[in-house]
């Protein structure tokens, strides 16, 4: 039994959801793919009592120092952790399977073991007062310090879990990625169903770990130098140009925008991969993989600049010029979603459609992520960027792409779960997790727009400054229901039955 | 109605916009398609690529349409607008340290462009003007570091007392970090 099986194993509760079958054969792209499953729905966990938390301390008007931790533990367990974490876990699983090699060695350890102790290390900062936000707002992290409102230490331990979490989606998942796809023997016995790089399937993955590899090195490059300093390795002079909050600032953003449109990308790729599998006259063709391929490319290229937008009201520091090119690459992606709207309709229309829990809760993930992808290419927008940038439309559009990402890894699951475990999910149980998901993320995610439509500032403890308390309120409202839907989810994957007894059908093949 | 589009309310309305229409039709196909009629579509190929093509050519010429008509709201272009208008400029110089900030005025005309200029001096923060009404004007981003300072250039309408708040999150007193600006008519 490999280590990541023996892991799961041992967990409680949690472990029952997602031990490995054994008898298969499969436990080389099943076992590391379950630990990592398994530990980013622990993160959903803590990360979904914190979410609560925030309105909670709102509405009855607790110290606001608890909002602004729980802001930042809440934001940071649940896009990275959780939802990046989810990804690659039930990316890997269905690249390995798709491609025929292990999912084992140094790689897929460290993508896990850095994600999980930097994600551990931070909360344990956060939890010593390095209150920074899900995007650190640097330099915030030295202010506070020299403010005195939280030690250098814990700016230390900070720094040190964000960049063991950086090194995990940065370097060790993308190269595990690559080194999966171009290099290395491919084992005949592991192919569930094999498919090439001209597949949208797995083209979208490439695009996606590329995208993570290279659009995320300036940071690592800015972040490994400040980590030096911060450790007294090289003099902090040495460390100045890094800790210039212009240079932080972008390289920041051209990672952290890219990071979202990478796991877009994958959002993508992975209904293009999955929608097929459920064609009701079992064609298993999109309607023009050409058209799907198409789509995906324009969504990288446009995507990959237009995360200027986020310095649009910089003016002049950031030239009006890049701010047009922000505005139209990010429109641009909306040509790239338009494609994939028409490959979509086009396939149901022409193959008919099996409705299971699991391509339907595919489907509004990515309607959920069309809704994102329209919030931010509005704030994308120069006029309105000015009237949206800083308020609870850009926690709204962050939040739905994560929502919409979960959604759709947990849709995928669905399908994978019976190769991973052994086990068959219950379809009644899944389609109140679909309807539960449906109407949580669909109102909070409207909610937290609507608050930025009337002006709500984003990670604001005062809400009833103007009357903002209703968008809490409602975000709070959809919130628990979104929390029933991972709750009944949970229910479903401690119940799945073994595949002798299974209730329901679902297609076995990756 | 224009002014209605670029405010906050307008982003919106344009957003459910887009995703109305899209979600009756992706719950319409997938009703249609996987329980009255789950049988190969008879649609030919044909009809599809020209409807490609319509729907296509509508989200360039609605994309395209939005955005020129943005055109008149951008601040870049305000800016412009009030240095051909022959109004002399109404200049605020804004310093923003936690959490609080300096400026040089706090009361500007209405009818006058007032040209906004912030700096931060210590971690990141937000300038967004407020109306009366709730509404967000504009917001500005500043920055520490900086050789030249972030600019907006905004001609208030109506006079009242606006409100300045911070949205780049910069602290645990960050929620505190109001200010208010008086706007009288014009002389």
């Amino acid at each position: 039994m490999s280590i990541a099986s023996t892991l799961v194993h041992n967990t409680p509760i949690f472990g029952k959801m997602f031990s490995v079958d054994k008898s298969t054969g499969l436990e080389d792209i099943n076992a590391w793919p379950a630990l990592m499953i398994m530990a980013s729905f622990i993160w959903l966990a803590v990360a979904g009592l914190l979410g609560i938390v925030m309105p909670v301390t709102q509405i009855f008007d607790l110290n606001t120092d608890w909002f602004y931790t729980t802001l930042t533990l809440h934001g940071a367990a649940l896009a990275f952790p959780f939802g990046f974490q989810l990804m690659v876990g039930v990316g890997l699983h269905r690249s390995g399977g798709c491609v025929g090699k292990p999912v084992t060695g140094i790689f897929p350890a460290l993508t896990f073991i850095t994600m999980n102790l930097g994600a551990a290390i931070l909360t344990v900062a956060v939890l010593m007062g390095f209150k920074v936000s899900l995007v650190v707002m640097f330099p915030l992290p030295l202010v506070g310090a020299q403010m005195g409102i939280w030690s250098m230490t814990t700016v230390i331990v900070g720094f040190t879990g964000i960049y063991l979490v950086l090194a995990s989606m940065i370097l060790f998942y993308p190269i595990l990625v690559l080194k999966m796809l171009f290099f290395g023997k491919k084992q005949p016995e592991l192919v569930l169903s094999e498919r090439s790089l001209n597949d949208p399937g797995m083209l979208g993955m490439v695009l996606a770990a590329l995208t993570l590899l290279v659009a995320g090195t300036p940071l690592v490059v800015v972040g490994t130098t400040l980590l030096l300093a911060l450790y007294g390795v090289i003099p902090m002079a040495m460390a100045a140009w890094a800790a210039k909050p212009i240079v932080f600032q972008y390289s920041f953003y051209i990672f952290a925008h890219n990071m979202m449109e990478a796991m877009a990308l994958m959002v993508t790729s992975a209904m293009y991969a999955t929608l097929p599998l459920y064609l009701a006259d079992g064609t298993r063709k999109l309607f023009s993989n050409k058209l799907a391929n198409l789509a995906l490319w324009i969504l990288l290229l446009t995507s990959v600049t237009s995360f200027l937008h986020h310095f649009i009201t910089f003016y002049p520091n950031q030239p009006s010029a890049l701010s047009y090119w922000g505005n139209i690459m990010s429109w641009g992606t909306g040509i790239g979603a338009a494609l994939s709207i028409f490959t979509v309709f086009a396939t149901i229309w022409q193959h008919g459609l099996r409705a299971e829990p699991g391509i339907i809760a595919v489907l509004i993930a990515w309607a959920l992520y069309i809704l994102d992808g329209a919030s931010a290419v509005v704030t994308s927008n120069i006029a309105w960027a000015y009237v949206l940038h800083g308020t609870m439309w850009q926690s709204g559009h962050t939040m739905t792409v994560i929502l919409a990402m979960a959604l759709m890894w947990m849709g995928v699951l669905y399908h994978h779960y019976p190769v991973m475990t052994g086990r068959k999910l219950d379809p009644t149980v899944g389609w109140w997790f679909v309807w539960l998901f449906t109407v949580g993320s669909f109102g909070a995610a409207l909610s937290m727009l609507a608050g930025g439509a009337a002006g709500m500032p984003r990670r604001f403890a005062a809400w009833n400054q103007e009357g903002w308390m209703i968008y809490g309120n409602l975000t709070l409202f959809f919130g628990l229901i979104l929390g029933a839907a991972f709750v009944v989810y949970a229910y479903s994957l401690l119940k799945s039955r073994d595949l002798s007894v299974a209730v329901g059908r679902q297609p076995v093949a990756a | 109605m224009q002014d209605f589009l670029f405010s906050g309310w307008g982003a919106f309305w344009v957003t459910l916009f887009m995703l109305m229409p899209f979600a009756a039709m992706l719950a319409y196909i997938v009703y249609r398609k996987s329980v009255f009629d789950t049988g190969p579509g008879t649609t030919p190929v044909k009809t599809l690529s020209k409807m490609e093509g319509i729907w296509l050519t509508f989200v360039f010429v609605f994309f395209v349409g939005i955005n020129l008509g943005s055109l008149k709201y951008m601040p870049y272009i305000a800016e412009a607008r009030a240095a051909t208008s022959g109004l002399p400029l109404q200049e605020i110089d804004v310093t923003a340290k936690s959490w609080g900030y300096e400026m040089s005025s706090r009361q500007v005309e209405a009818g006058r462009p007032v040209r906004f200029s912030g700096r931060s001096v210590d971690t990141q923060h937000g300038f967004a003007v407020y109306h009366p009404d709730g509404r967000m004007l504009f917001t500005m981003l500043l920055m520490d570091g900086l050789k030249q300072p972030t600019t907006v250039v905004h001609t208030f309408k109506e006079p009242g007392t606006y409100k300045v708040r911070c949205l780049e999150y910069c602290g645990i007193a960050h929620h505190v970090m109001l200010d208010e600006l008086t706007v009288v008519k014009s002389n």
